[in-house]
């Protein structure tokens, strides 16, 4: 492998399938080339090479061109690689002086992404608060109080603070985070202590650290200012770091050790676009905890880390849960990724964007706007949930519940509970027939989890485009994904659909430069995502009478169908149609704004138009047999194969 | 065929590697006591432990207790033990086993808060403990300070337990009056050892892993039943089978269990268990822990999960190459430990496979050829591979995600 380098590979290392990607410089822009999906255990090289091997077959003069050669295992070898990761599940113990208090921190903690434990001093007595920090499987402890703590918690903050200097000092590994009026205890675990022989028997040299004294400042404003200038020119600067860089990889293949030399250039010519700054909620970009490197001060045996208060931030918790979001997650980690690239496609695509993102172990929910004049500013937030898991460990009864109102077969508690463990112990298994049926249950069920958690998106409207990403959507057929969209993202308004099928959204949000960053999503805008189709979703729709008639333009051809109210409708429209419809209700509905005719325009997809005209919320009988029966017709429609 | 180590990885065809390989035998595997507040390790690093030699103390009923004021002694820094100090050796401890205590790895026989538990045998960690400076975690013992005046007619009992923290001079610990002991169940060497926290060892030997465990570590000769269409009937756990770890077939039910448990049975080996058995069992053993009531400890080990499927056959084989001689259930990580210094491999053809999950889970075969991307039922396209089952003649077209192979 030379310099010349011209393509690269996108890695998504997931909990249960990895995914590979081929990037490509074709006719002077980036192009996906090829991808694929396999179950994790599957050797990374041997799946590349059978991509690249699969190019060879399509196009050997592309390969050739990509590469310089056809040597696939040199190019394997070789070429650069992005990659993303999945964190694995970490938990959290939550102490506090009070109940209110402990349900804010766990709040905060749960959104980013922890498995949570807690107790507070006023339920729980020291021994199983100590047991919590105590345990093994816990890898942190958050003492948290408000920034002027209450008569309720202040009382118990000095015992809680010695207590959890006391733990740390039996678990040297624990990590520490003192959030709000809880910080004013830091000097417990900064103070010299006595050596502990029969501990420095037990666990060797003292793994000693300086306290942390992170201030992080909260984050008050959703909307970061940025010079006012038009995205036009910013675009035009854009393009010309492009042509500055010509064909060049861009800096961060250069930074993947992929012996790019040219790349500097284009870094240059980037940073000179000098791009807006974007998320309003700053995504943490490294991690402070156990990967941290201890100094070696003794006395001091745990990682202290001082937060803002769990009321800090906007929305309420947003600068804990970013502190928090930090020490869990590695600073490659994919679902974070995620939604620094969804922020990114969203100043790119101009448009607002919520993805939801389904996993093994968790899920995320994150939406991205352009706002301001020019749109030159993109407020995002967005949660991670490990509980939003398609196969959580431990499903809880509520998780039982959630599948069982989701599915369309007739199975027991026990039975689902026995389907999810094996589920989470082989993600990939029966993933045809029956088991895709099931896995599509326990997606929605995890989403709908997702969902409720995050209240604070589902107050905005309906986004532009609505992604749908994670594994477990990767097998399903296109329309029923689209159709599970439709069924939980229940707000009126017209939306394009889309599935992040090759999952490239993690690798290129690993790019630390968001300008090289919105560089490349703007040149792989058409490949990133797979249309899915757009949805129609009008709210105040009649039950029980025709609800009116929809007609769409699409090029030079007229269609007209009747529109039913309480059905989901399909209409045809391929991926890279765009067509107009006119929407001609017999009541007054809100489609964004409130009337009885609308025009919007669509986009084509693998599911079509489906204009869906249930209530919002939806609403479906609490009877078993008459849900699964109206789930199971819903279904039936956009997924005829099931009965194959 | 055996090993004593792990066995190098046979050559295989690139399209069989797509298979997910499973690992049956781990060597000198790391397993975990989880301790908790109240609890103490009886071991340091370094120990060599044997199977039914005390490695903590457990204080299942630990309760907050205001300890008060403790003198601070003056500080011993750690030094090279004297002799009579020293961690026992293997044969030392080996000679304190003056009984045979298979399976008894868990006594659930009241123990007297700081008394030693075996005549004769006091763990250096507890002699290093009492002149030490009061720690976080340290053991104490105590009683008399208890809040609140005994009754005059009442013997006043001593507590046991470990300090928790100290807060305006006074101590806190969490401490009871009833202990049980834990015994190693294998044969290994210690390698972090933490009052409240846990102990991890190195054992010694090799073990085949399993998905699920629970219960408690346990020890018995392995008993491998006839199998009646891949099953044991709950009516065969009789008391015949005392001491025994009984392999159960596909699946372990509440019934069984509860036999097993009556038999003094010390654990049962099974393809599966549903999560309805698991909590039955895990509420069973609470009900037995907070009884007076001793009890042998028993585990369960399902190797393949929690639908019903039948153990694979060439574990069933290794199984019974294996079958009366001593095994050790440990449940975390989910293993079954074996005593023998070399384990006997059963022979398989490297394209042997196994449905693991799926309409045809547990059925097993030879892998013929890949299928390349196949459609299948519901429309998922997956990549596939076409297997011939044992004794059958047709061949299936089954995903590949569905298969496995094992790996020894």
């Amino acid at each position: 492998m030379t310099n010349q380098s011209r393509a690269f590979f996108a890695l998504d290392f997931g909990s249960a399938t990895t995914a590979g990607s081929v990037l490509g410089l074709v006719g002077g822009r980036w192009r996906l080339i090829a991808h694929a999906a396999m179950p994790s255990h599957v050797d990374v090289d041997a799946m590349l090479a059978g991509l690249l091997t699969q190019v060879g077959l399509t196009d050997p003069e592309m390969l050739v061109e990509l590469g310089g050669s056809a040597d696939i295992p040199s190019h394997v070898a070789t070429w650069p690689r992005l990659a993303a990761r999945t964190t694995p599940p970490r938990r959290i113990a939550v102490l506090a002086g009070s109940r209110r208090q402990r349900r804010r921190l766990e709040l905060a903690a749960l959104r980013a992404g922890w498995l949570v434990v807690g107790g507070s001093a006023d339920e729980d007595d020291p021994v199983v608060l100590s047991r919590l920090a105590l345990s093994t499987e816990t890898g942190a402890v958050l003492l948290g109080a408000d920034r002027s703590p209450g008569n309720d918690e202040k009382r118990h903050l000095p015992d809680l603070a010695v207590l959890l200097a006391a733990v740390a000092r039996c678990r040297p590994e624990l990590t520490v985070v003192l959030a709000g009026g809880a910080a004013a205890y830091e000097a417990e675990f900064s103070a010299p202590r006595d050596a502990q022989p029969g501990y420095e028997l037990a666990t060797g040299p003292t793994r000693a650290v300086p306290v942390i004294g992170s201030s992080v400042a909260p984050v008050e404003s959703t909307t970061e200012k940025a010079p006012v200038r038009t995205k036009k020119a910013s675009k035009k600067a854009a393009a010309a770091g492009q042509a500055a860089a010509g064909d060049s990889p861009p800096a961060y293949v250069a930074k993947l050790g992929g012996g790019v030399t040219e790349s500097a250039a284009g870094a240059t010519a980037v940073a000179g676009a000098n791009p807006p700054p974007v998320a309003s909620m700053p995504l943490p970009q490294a991690s402070v905890g156990p990967d941290f490197q201890p100094g070696s001060d003794r006395g001091v045996s745990a990682y202290v880390l001082l937060a803002p208060d769990a009321e800090a931030g906007q929305p309420a918790g947003a600068s804990l849960q970013q502190v928090l979001e930090g020490l869990r997650a590695f600073p490659d980690d994919s679902r974070l990724a995620v939604a620094r690239s969804i922020a990114s496609l969203s100043y790119v695509l101009d448009r607002s964007i919520e993805v939801v993102e389904i996993g093994l172990q968790g899920g995320l929910r994150s939406r991205s706007e352009p706002v301001g004049q020019g749109h030159f500013a993109v407020v995002s937030s967005h949660a991670c949930l490990a509980d939003a898991s398609f196969a959580p460990e431990n499903p809880s009864e509520e998780a039982i519940d959630g599948v069982l109102a989701w599915s369309t077969t007739v199975l027991d508690r026990h039975r689902v509970m026995d389907r999810l463990n094996d589920l989470r112990l082989v993600p990939w298994g029966e993933a045809d027939g029956d088991g895709a049926a099931f896995r599509l249950a326990a997606a929605k069920a995890a989403c709908g989890r997702l969902v409720d958690a995050t209240p604070e998106i589902a107050v905005h409207p309906m986004p532009e485009l609505l992604v749908a990403a994670g594994g477990v959507f990767a097998a399903m057929p296109p329309s029923v994904v689209a159709l599970a969209l439709a069924d939980l993202f229940r707000r009126p308004g017209v939306s394009q659909l889309a599935s992040d099928q090759a999952r490239l959204l993690g690798p290129l949000g690993v790019i630390d430069d968001e300008a090289e960053r919105r560089q490349l999503m703007a040149n792989l805008a058409d490949d990133i995502l797979m249309p899915l189709g757009s949805l129609i979703l009008p709210a105040g729709v009649r039950q029980g009478r025709s609800a009116g008639s929809l007609r769409l333009k699409d090029g030079s051809s007229n269609s007209e169908i009747e529109l039913h109210a309480g059905a989901v409708q399909v209409v045809d429209l391929p991926p890279g149609r765009a067509a107009r419809v006119n929407l001609d209700f017999r009541d007054a509905v809100r489609l964004g704004n409130r009337g009885h005719r609308f025009s919007v325009d669509v986009a084509g997809g693998l599911g079509g138009l489906l204009v869906d005209l249930r209530d919002i919320p939806l609403r479906v009988s609490d009877r078993p047999d008459s849900r699964r029966a109206a789930l199971d017709a819903w279904q039936r429609g956009m997924w005829p194969e099931i009965d194959e | 065929m055996s090993a004593v180590q792990p066995v190098t990885a046979m050559a295989i065809p690139p399209e069989l590697a797509r298979v997910a390989g499973r690992r049956v035998l781990v060597f000198s595997p790391t397993i975990h006591f989880r301790l908790g507040p109240g609890d103490r390790a009886l071991v340091v690093p370094g120990d060599a432990v044997v199977p039914g030699m005390p490695i903590a103390e457990r204080t299942p009923d630990a309760e907050l207790v205001d300890v008060g004021r403790l003198e601070r002694t003056e500080r011993v820094r750690p030094v090279d033990p004297p002799a009579w100090e020293k961690p026992a050796s293997d044969e030392s401890v080996a000679a304190l086993r003056q009984e045979d205590r298979v399976g008894s790895t868990e006594s659930q026989l009241a123990v007297p808060a700081g008394m030693d538990v075996k005549t004769g045998y006091v763990p250096v960690v507890m002699q290093q403990d009492r002149r030490r400076q009061p720690f976080p975690g340290k053991w104490w013992v105590g009683g008399g300070e208890r809040r609140g005046k005994p009754a005059r007619d009442k013997q006043t009992l001593r507590l046991g337990g470990t300090l928790l923290f100290e807060t305006h001079g006074r101590w806190r610990a969490a401490a009871g009056e009833r202990h049980t002991i834990v015994e190693s169940p294998i044969a290994g060497v210690v390698r972090e050892a933490r009052n409240c926290v846990d102990v991890t060892i190195a054992v010694t030997g090799a073990a085949l892993t399993g998905a699920i465990a629970a219960g408690e570590p346990s020890r018995g000769y392995l008993d491998v039943p006839r199998l009646t269409d891949g099953e044991l009937w709950a009516n065969a756990l009789d008391v015949g089978r005392t001491g025994a770890v009984v392999v159960a077939g596909s699946r372990i039910s509440a019934q069984a269990i509860s036999r097993a448990r009556a038999m003094s049975i010390r654990g049962l080996i099974a393809g599966s268990v549903g999560q309805g058995e698991l909590r039955d069992l895990e509420a069973s053993s609470l009900r037995q822990k907070a009884s007076l009531v001793p009890s042998v400890p028993f585990g369960l080990i399902a190797l393949d999960g929690y639908g019903r499927r039948p153990i694979a056959t060439p574990i069933l084989a290794l199984l019974a190459a294996l079958a009366g001689l001593e095994v050790a259930i440990v449940t975390d990580p989910p293993l079954l430990v074996f005593d023998v210094a070399e384990v006997p491999l059963p022979e398989f053809p490297a394209d042997w496979v196994r449905v693991r999950s799926g309409q045809h889970a547990g059925r097993e075969g030879r892998w013929l050829e890949s299928a390349g991307l196949y459609r299948f039922r519901g429309g998922i396209h997956l990549d596939a591979a076409v297997v011939r089952f044992v004794d059958e003649t047709d061949t299936i077209v089954i995903p590949v995600s569905d298969l496995e192979r094992f790996i020894f």
